[in-house]
């Protein structure tokens, strides 16, 4: 429903998104993961069609977008990054301004806004001016904003910036009830662990560049990463590590005083058969402990450098 | 359409709950009327309320004395001044104890005589009004005398002069007073008096910033992140740059309005028909509003609007009349004939004279051709600034 073809887009100079190409489907949520700098907001604004694209091109649900193009903005719904709601105005009225410029009236407004205060946990606050709201109640009124017209493609940006534990759960949690619904979600984060919670795939962007692409497990088996596994626990373990290591899964066994160290393909699908062994082979197991690679470590073997400094 | 009008309503929604354009589009210029009146003697049927201000300044701080005894000492109003902290200051205006709070930062002082600002921070009330708005103004002047001092000062420097005596010259030129020598009670070639010119040449003035607000709101919502919502949804993106200059326009319309009606009461000066007011007041609203077309493609900050705003302000309202008519001969008074600010005084001065329609038609014609060719002029600057 989304597709981004090589779109480049320069500042004088600098060359900020340098031929980013990938696709959304229906339903699905797409990661943009990427450090400071790196053409993410960029990206989106060719996206959303709040800038133009110097080549390449953006369709969604097949209208060309770009900022004179207006068919394809009414399918999108986007939260940009800086918080986009009026402090002067109410949280109700802020959604009330938003939702009429999308095209929303009378009841069917009036409702739909109901529906969302309540679905971003504003309904008591709704008749406050949004200047007295906490930075996650901003955040949360930031983001109902670009639900209120059911948009097929919902494009956060950063959203969890500048927010307290508690209420990047809450908006980490909606997000995926709204993927949850169908709604496609397109989701750019510097946060390792929110791409992997919430994304069925991810692109890693650095310069302007898409440098890999695929879901959480395809990024990790791109670098060779394998999972660790921990066993400890007493016994034979010297006859554990012989009978662990002839398993096809098993790369390498270490034992040591304590237990057992192993380097392991797809470790969840493993360990119940390495726990069994072990314990056949004469070992008490006191621990297990499973470590997997993660983005992180991904970005760093992509690109040289750590995701965040 | 709906959406132009959806993005206007709440525009002027917001500007009034934030007050700014109250505070600028009426009160300053109500109160910069009785200032000037008063100062080159007109009539003062209007009695000034006592004010009483809240100042908190640090003990030892030159220029804090100075505006303090600037506030009581105009002879126009009669001002008393508490001295109390700044914490105090706020609460006492919260509860209508005084007027108006006057803040003063530590090193204010310091930083004025030196040249590199100082921001002087003033709280109003409930009870605020035209008197307060009379002391804001008369400390503005008395700052930016001291910023003159400062820039002769600096001059001074290139010049060898040593420390102490760039601070004599620096108090020198803020005790000087303006060096323009005003000319009082002159009427130009049109028929209006003293106090209508100063009225209306005031409304002129003030009109590039009530308009301003329309522009500045655009630059504002770029730098906070709503335009980029705004661009996002389904309409032409022009929409949202006419909605401002919309704003605008109707902002400039009323306060224009309200200040000629409560500026013509205060002053005893009728303008002439109201239907004849009420087009000038549409045209040269027309005109200014253009400007903001220009200066939208301009600006990237809202500072820098701001500066391009009080630039434009100040050359259009001084060369207008605003402060004292203005008379000049030859190619000169030809240039300064198309400024509409002018064409707007010489309209009233014809229609306050029992001129028609007829006699307006080379004054509106002015203004809206000026509007013409700014828009024009904008179409033809490339746009570094909202569109990108
Ligand atoms: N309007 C602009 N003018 C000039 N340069 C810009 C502009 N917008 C972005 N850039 C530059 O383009 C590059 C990419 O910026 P972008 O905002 O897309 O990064 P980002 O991935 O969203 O970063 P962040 O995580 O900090 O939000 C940066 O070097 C930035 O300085
Ligand atoms: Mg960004």
């Amino acid at each position: 429903m989304l597709e981004v073809e090589a779109v480049v887009r320069r500042f004088g100079d600098l060359t900020a998104v340098d031929g980013i190409s990938f696709e959304i489907a229906p339903g699905e949520t797409y990661g943009l993961l990427g450090p400071n700098g790196a053409g993410k907001t960029t990206t989106i604004s060719m996206i959303a069609g709040l800038l133009a694209a110097d080549s390449g091109a953006v369709r969604v649900l097949g209208e060309q977008m770009g900022p004179s193009r207006v068919a394809g903005k009414r399918h999108i719904g986007l939260v940009p990054q800086d918080l986009a709601i009026y402090p002067e105005l109410k949280g109700r009225e802020n959604m009330n301004f938003f939702g009429r410029l999308q095209g929303l009236g009378g009841k069917e407004l009036a409702t739909r806004v109901d529906e969302v205060l309540d679905l971003v946990g504003l309904t008591d606050r709704a008749g406050d001016p949004a200047k007295e709201y906490s930075g996650g109640m901003k955040r949360r009124l930031n983001i109902g904003i670009g639900l209120l017209h059911r948009p097929t493609l919902l494009i956060l940006d950063e959203p969890t910036v500048g927010v307290d534990p508690q209420s990047r759960n809450a908006i980490l949690e909606s997000v995926e009830a709204l993927s949850g619904e169908g709604m496609a979600v397109l989701y750019t984060t510097h946060y390792m662990e929110e791409a992997e919670r919430l994304c069925d795939r991810i692109g890693i962007v650095d310069s302007g560049q898409l440098q890999a692409e695929g879901t959480r497990d395809e990024l990790i088996r791109l670098i060779g990463g394998l999972d660790r596994v921990r066993l400890d626990g007493s016994g034979d373990l010297a006859a554990a590590a012989d009978a662990l290591g002839g398993l096809a899964a098993v790369e390498q066994v270490d034992a040591d005083r304590t237990g057992l160290s192993l380097a392991v393909r797809d470790a969840p699908t493993a360990v119940a058969e390495l726990v069994t062994r072990a314990t056949a082979a004469g070992v008490t197991l006191a621990d297990v402990e499973i470590t997997r690679p993660n983005l992180e470590q991904v970005f760093l073997h992509l690109t040289g450098k750590a995701l965040r400094d | 359409m709906r959406q132009l009008w959806v993005m206007t309503t709440s525009d002027l929604r917001q500007r009034i709950r934030d007050k700014s354009v109250i505070i600028f589009s009426l009160i300053v210029p109500l109160a910069l009327m009785f200032v000037f009146n008063l100062v080159f003697g007109g009539t003062d049927e209007i009695e000034l309320e006592p004010v009483t201000v809240a100042v908190s300044a640090p003990a030892d701080d030159e220029v804090a004395g100075t505006l303090v005894e600037a506030i009581t000492g105009t002879g126009v109003i009669d001002v008393t001044v508490e001295q109390m902290s700044a914490g105090t200051a706020r609460t006492a205006v919260a509860d209508g104890e005084v007027n108006l709070a006057m803040i003063v930062p530590d090193g204010f002082g310091q930083d004025v005589l030196s040249g590199t600002g100082g921001a002087l921070e003033f709280v109003e009330g409930d009870t605020s009004g035209l008197e307060t708005g009379v002391v804001i103004v008369v400390s503005q002047s008395v700052l930016d005398a001291y910023a003159a001092g400062t820039v002769a000062a600096t001059a001074g420097g290139g010049l060898g002069l040593n420390p102490e005596e760039l601070g004599r010259v620096a108090q020198e030129a803020a005790t000087a007073g303006p060096t323009i020598d005003t000319v009082a009670g002159q009427t130009s070639d049109e028929q209006l008096g003293p106090g209508a010119s100063l009225v209306a040449g005031q409304a002129g003035l003030f009109l590039t910033f009530t308009v301003g607000f329309g522009v500045l709101g655009l630059i504002a919502e770029r730098q906070e992140g709503t335009l980029a919502r705004l661009q996002s949804m389904p309409m032409r993106p022009g929409l949202i740059v006419l909605a401002k200059a919309l704003t605008g326009f109707i902002l400039g319309v009323v306060a224009t309005s309200v200040l000629l009606t409560l500026g013509g009461l205060f002053f005893d000066v009728s303008f002439g028909p109201l239907a004849l007011v009420g087009l000038l007041i549409l045209s040269v609203v027309t005109a200014i509003t253009s400007l903001t077309f220009i200066v939208v493609r301009l600006a990237r900050t809202a500072e820098q609007a701001g500066i391009i705003q009080s630039i434009l302000a100040m050359v259009l309202g001084i060369s207008g009349g605003a402060f004292f008519p203005v008379s000049a001969s030859g190619a000169l008074a030809r240039v300064l004939d198309l400024n509409p600010i002018a064409a707007f005084t010489r309209g009233l001065g014809i229609t306050s004279g029992g001129g028609g329609l007829a006699d307006l038609a080379a004054p509106i014609a002015i203004m809206l051709g000026f509007a013409v060719v700014m828009l024009v002029v904008a179409r033809l600057i490339p746009d570094r600034g909202v569109s990108r």
